[in-house]
């Protein structure tokens, strides 16, 4: 998926590599439900405006540039059709009415899906990060971190096109929001594409839409993470239906994923037949050829007439498998026992053969097979190598339980190939592994008290408050440690329900300690530098600025220790009534603020030491 | 919710229908109602324009100058009527905040630094109100760590707690307190032949501060936070392009009342303090002007005057500044809705109040250099918005047949050139030093 904010400003390149202008605006057709790309405006030299048609022209495209199939010559330059929108001009950054939350929103990006060279409009991004997005990319990279870092994850908020409502005057003429009957013109692997990336609620209402042969297919066409979530939003009595629709091994698949008792219950509403189809694939293994086999294949006794077997296709379900080959067998050793695989016969060879030709004569008998425990990848890499169209699944005494076909494999390879991918470390997520955020990561989660500090310095400064705050600043490394290892007390021990490491009072006494030791680095710094500019100065008897600040302040550390520890466990306790709530608690978060409130409390209380100690002076 | 009530979550969705259509009856007495009804936003917008800053500044320029200065009035009022009236003509024509407008006209990147530099500026002219708040109450001897912590709490819980709109009229009745000024330079007894020879005919006295104090005047009077306001009136009104006529009368007669008591401050001050050399230090200085009327009270009646007109500052500045910055960023504003559904406009409110409340608190703030910065960061901004203004209200798409003239362009654009010369000079005054 792509935003338009990257998609305008890229170069559109001719045939012959000759840069036509820059992107400008795309244009959509209003009635769709998510609407084609249908034109595209350009900017050329001069900033002379162009428009061409999207579907005509268009080759392909990536991040930096459009590729066109004509050269420049050869373009034919359009108009705005009147039931063309330009989705920069009259969409981004204009107010729309989100129709499911009844909310006014900004349109901060579009956002398109990809299909092939087809680009689709698939909803209005209104979040804040469209809006960084807009700014900097980076900088929306970092606030995704950030978010992140304190459990906040910064997530995208799209407003599909068939919930929003142009408020503008000027369009009010273009009707945006089309029903859903149109949905199922779309294609399954679109509306799966589409499904993806669109909130659960958003997806939820949509499959109230489709009906149950569309529903299964969409569903099938998802990626793995998103099938039971799909199914755990449909009704009970919906979702069995759509599996039931299903190809067992897909329907399998999704039904392995779920928790027991809902998988129980969903079989058990289903017909007899499916339920035993799909309970048989459920007893194999993931990642195995068991596990991505399906049952519905053709086979028939080697005496079996071509005629029959042509019979016997017409019969089957319109859902059906497509069939590929037809397989051989001779009945099993036991009633029970799957049929012996002795040969398979191509479509092909089928449909030459003469009506009254016996299958077993017709079968190639070398056949290439599959173990059910055999690991899934290998199991596609035989398919992909041999270029077959399926490959059937035997027993150690060559019983037929299932084949693995051509689309299932596809799936594997593509899988793996991520996986691969992400083990090499190219993950997808790339903010994770640049250095600079992981940096910042581990600097923040260890040494946040270390910035407070330095960030309580320079307010002070500025705000000439640095001689006044001097003795409790020179302390508050200490004050901070201790806060830092109250919030970290209470995450552990209030909220985790973990074990704590240790008791809090030794924890407190080893980071104190080193508090401490910082704040007396601190003070001998301070000192010295005093001591220099003292000398510098040539006064006589130095200044006992620094000590008396010292002094001055150990009775207030003291005291800010105590009330920091009473404020960490009333934080904790509103801590835990927020996660009781259902609010993610983060660590960081909780020490972050634990650290300010100390901070305050010591500059409070070192003022009011400050003013009883001039007023009993 | 139907459609029509989503659009106009404004922070007034109280104010009467009648307004919206009113009947154009040919009975004069009808038309003179309606036209009354349509003072008010307006003129609200004016008088709130005259808080604690402009008092200050007013009462200064006449202490310092006498009625030399007097004819920037004339030609502030009409620089002012020009900003009004184009800001209350885009609200009208396209029912969108200016705000909104610079969004949709001008994309992302211009609008963050609009909006960046108006939350910074609205939030340190929020200084110099509870400033203000702070300098009044003490002539009542009431300690600025007492009043301006009481004040802020007062302005949070009146505005997000919705009764704001009725103590609006309270604190607009008691402010125009400052009304007073005209009784009090009528009774001063100035020398009108004066008085009207220096208000039209421009005079420059050879005194180096001139020059600043009248940039800092029409730094006051035309605060970038006022353009917002206007617009965001309009809006909230629901004015329509039919009811444009009326709309220009509110945006005058707001702008002409307003300099009108800015007028007689001047007038006052200049009569009563310049001709004893009285340059004003304090609240108390400054109250000595209404001597003349209030004789001993004088002092009280400032204070009232002077606490009242920032409070009613310091509830509009915000409530417009975080309106202004969730419309063009899109997040739900208003104040009727619950903290849970416009949570960034609640938030910016309250972060605005709270810090400017805890910054006016800090001991050895430098609040001076605060104002210093504040006058740089609006003197940036008004142009900037000014020339954004311009482009909006001259683009045919946005504005249909309602686009500037050519008067009217000569006009606005003689504004914005005035305003950047001004502006140029008041920074390098500012950097070269005075």
């Amino acid at each position: 998926m792509i935003y338009l904010s990257q998609m305008l400003g890229i170069s559109v390149v001719d045939t012959a590599g000759e840069k036509l202008g820059t992107v400008s605006d795309l244009a959509i057709s209003a009635g769709e439900v998510f609407p084609r790309i249908t034109s595209m405006a350009f900017r050329g030299p001069g900033k002379t405006p162009f428009m061409i048609s999207w579907r005509k022209y268009v080759a392909d495209f990536d991040d930096a540039r459009i590729n066109l199939n004509v050269s420049a010559a050869d373009v034919r330059f359009s108009y705005l059709q009147s039931d063309e929108i330009l989705v920069a001009r009259d969409l981004m950054n204009k107010q729309i009415v989100d129709t499911q939350g009844l909310k006014i929103v900004r349109v901060n990006d579009i956002k398109l899906s990809v299909s092939h060279n087809q680009l689709r409009l698939l909803g209005a991004e209104v979040g804040s990060r469209g809006l960084l997005r807009a700014l900097s990319p980076h900088l929306e990279n970092v606030a995704v971190a950030v978010g992140k870092f304190f459990k906040h994850p910064l997530e995208e908020r799209i407003i599909a096109w068939n919930y929003m409502d142009l408020l503008d005057r000027d369009l009010s003429e273009v009707k945006l929001s089309v029903t859903h009957r149109r949905l199922h013109e779309l294609h399954p692997a679109d509306i799966a594409d589409i499904l993806e990336q669109l909130d659960p609620q958003q997806r939820a209402s949509m499959f109230e839409h489709l009906d149950n042969s569309q529903a299964a297919e969409a569903i099938s066409e998802l990626e793995d993470e998103y099938q039971a979530d799909v199914l755990d939003d449909l009704t009970e009595g919906r979702a069995s239906q759509v599996l039931a629709q299903m190809d067992p091994d897909d329907a399998a698949d999704i039904i392995g994923d779920l928790p027991y008792h809902k998988a129980e219950q969903l079989l058990r509403l289903m017909g007899v037949e499916e339920e035993k189809a799909i309970r048989a694939l459920l007893g194999y293994q993931e990642h195995t050829a068991g596990g991505i086999m399906t049952s519905e294949f053709l086979a028939v006794d080697e005496g079996t007439t071509v005629d029959e077997v042509i019979e016997q296709m017409r019969a089957l379900d319109e859902d059906h498998e497509p069939v590929h080959y037809v397989y051989t067998t001779t009945p099993g050793d036991t009633p029970d026992a799957p049929p012996h695989l002795t040969g398979v016969v191509s479509m092909r060879r089928l449909v030459l053969a003469r009506d009254d030709d016996r299958l077993g004569n017709l079968a190639f008998h070398d056949l290439l097979t599959a173990n059910p425990d055999d690991d899934q990848e290998d199991t596609a890499e035989t398919i992909s190598k041999y270029d077959l169209l399926a490959l059937p699944v035997v027993d150690e005494d060559g019983g037929l339980l299932g084949i693995v076909t051509v689309d299932d494999a596809f799936d594997v390879l593509e899988e793996e190939h991520d996986e691969d991918l992400a083990l090499a470390g190219a993950s997808r997520d790339d903010d994770e592994d640049n250095t600079w955020m992981v940096f910042f990561k581990w600097f923040m989660r260890r040494e946040i008290w270390f910035a407070v500090w330095v960030a309580v310095i320079v307010f002070s400064a500025l705000t000439g408050n640095l001689t006044t705050w001097l003795g409790a600043i020179l302390f508050m490394p200490l004050v901070l440690l201790v806060a830092d290892d109250v919030a970290t007390y209470a995450i552990n021990d209030l909220i985790d329900d973990d074990e704590a490491q240790g008791s809090l009072l030794r924890l407190l006494a080893r980071d104190a300690s080193v508090g401490a030791v910082v704040g007396l680095i601190a003070v001998s710094v301070c000192a010295a530098a005093m001591g220099i500019l003292d000398n510098a100065n040539a006064l006589g008897d130095s200044d006992p600025y620094v000590v008396s600040a010292i002094v001055n302040s150990i009775v207030p550390t003291a005291l800010t220790i105590l009330l920091t520890l009473v404020a960490g466990v009333l934080l904790a306790d509103f801590a835990r009534r927020r996660k009781d709530k259902g609010h993610v608690v983060s660590n960081a978060g909780m020490a972050t603020v634990t650290m300010l409130c100390a901070v305050v409390l010591q500059i409070l209380v070192s003022s009011a030491a400050t003013a009883v100690v001039g007023l009993g002076a | 919710m139907p459609r029509g009530d989503i659009k106009r979550q404004t922070p007034t969705q109280d104010v009467p229908s009648a307004d919206r259509t009113p009947e154009r009856t040919r009975k004069p007495r009808a038309r003179f109602l309606v036209v009354l009804a349509a003072l008010g936003p307006g003129l609200l917008a004016a008088l709130a324009g005259n808080d604690a800053g402009g008092i200050s500044t007013y009462s200064m320029d006449g202490a310092r100058f006498g009625t030399a200065i007097l004819w920037i009035i004339p030609v502030m009022t009409v620089f002012l009527i020009v900003v009004q009236e184009s800001a209350g003509r885009i609200a009208a024509v396209t029912g969108k905040g200016f705000s909104a407008l610079i969004r949709e006209t001008f994309g992302v990147k211009p609008t963050t630094f609009a909006m960046g530099a108006l939350l910074i500026a609205n939030t340190v002219v929020m200084f110099s109100e509870f400033a203000g708040i702070a300098a009044g109450m003490e002539i009542f001897g009431i300690s600025r760590y007492v009043s301006v912590p009481l004040a802020a709490l007062l302005v949070f819980l009146l505005v997000l707690g919705g009764s704001y709109k009725r103590v609006e009229k309270i604190l607009l009745a008691v402010s125009c307190i400052f009304i007073s000024y005209v009784a009090a330079g009528i009774m001063a007894g100035p020398d009108w032949s004066l008085v009207l020879h220096d208000t039209f005919i421009p005079q420059i006295p050879s005194n180096s501060t001139f020059i600043y104090m009248v940039i800092s005047t029409i730094g006051t009077t035309i605060a970038p936070w006022m353009i917002f306001s206007a617009s965001n009136n309009v809006v909230d009104k629901g004015v329509t392009v039919k009811e444009l006529g009326l709309q220009r009368i509110d945006s005058v007669t707001g702008a002409v009342v307003a300099d009108l008591i800015a007028w007689f401050i001047i007038l006052t001050t200049a009569t009563v303090l310049f001709p004893n050399g009285i340059t004003i230090e304090s609240a108390s200085d400054a109250a000595y002007a209404l001597v003349p009327i209030a004789g001993q009270y004088s002092g009280v009646l400032f204070a009232a005057g002077l606490v009242s007109a920032s409070a009613l500052a310091a509830c509009m500045l915000p409530l417009t500044t975080s309106y202004a910055v969730c419309e063009a960023f899109g997040w739900e504003r208003g104040i009727g809705h619950t903290w849970g559904e416009a949570s960034e406009f609640k938030t910016l409110y309250t972060a605005i109040v709270v810090v400017a409340a805890v910054v006016v608190l800090i001991p050895n703030m430098n609040l001076l250099f605060i104002m210093l910065v504040s006058q740089f960061i609006n003197g940036v901004l008004l142009p900037v918005l000014l020339v954004f203004l311009i482009l909006i209200i001259n683009n045919k798409h946005v504005m249909g047949r309602y686009v500037n003239g050519r008067i009217y362009n000569i006009l606005s654009w003689a504004t914005v050139a005035i305003v950047i010369a001004l502006t140029v000079a008041l920074l390098v005054t500012m950097f070269i030093g005075r």
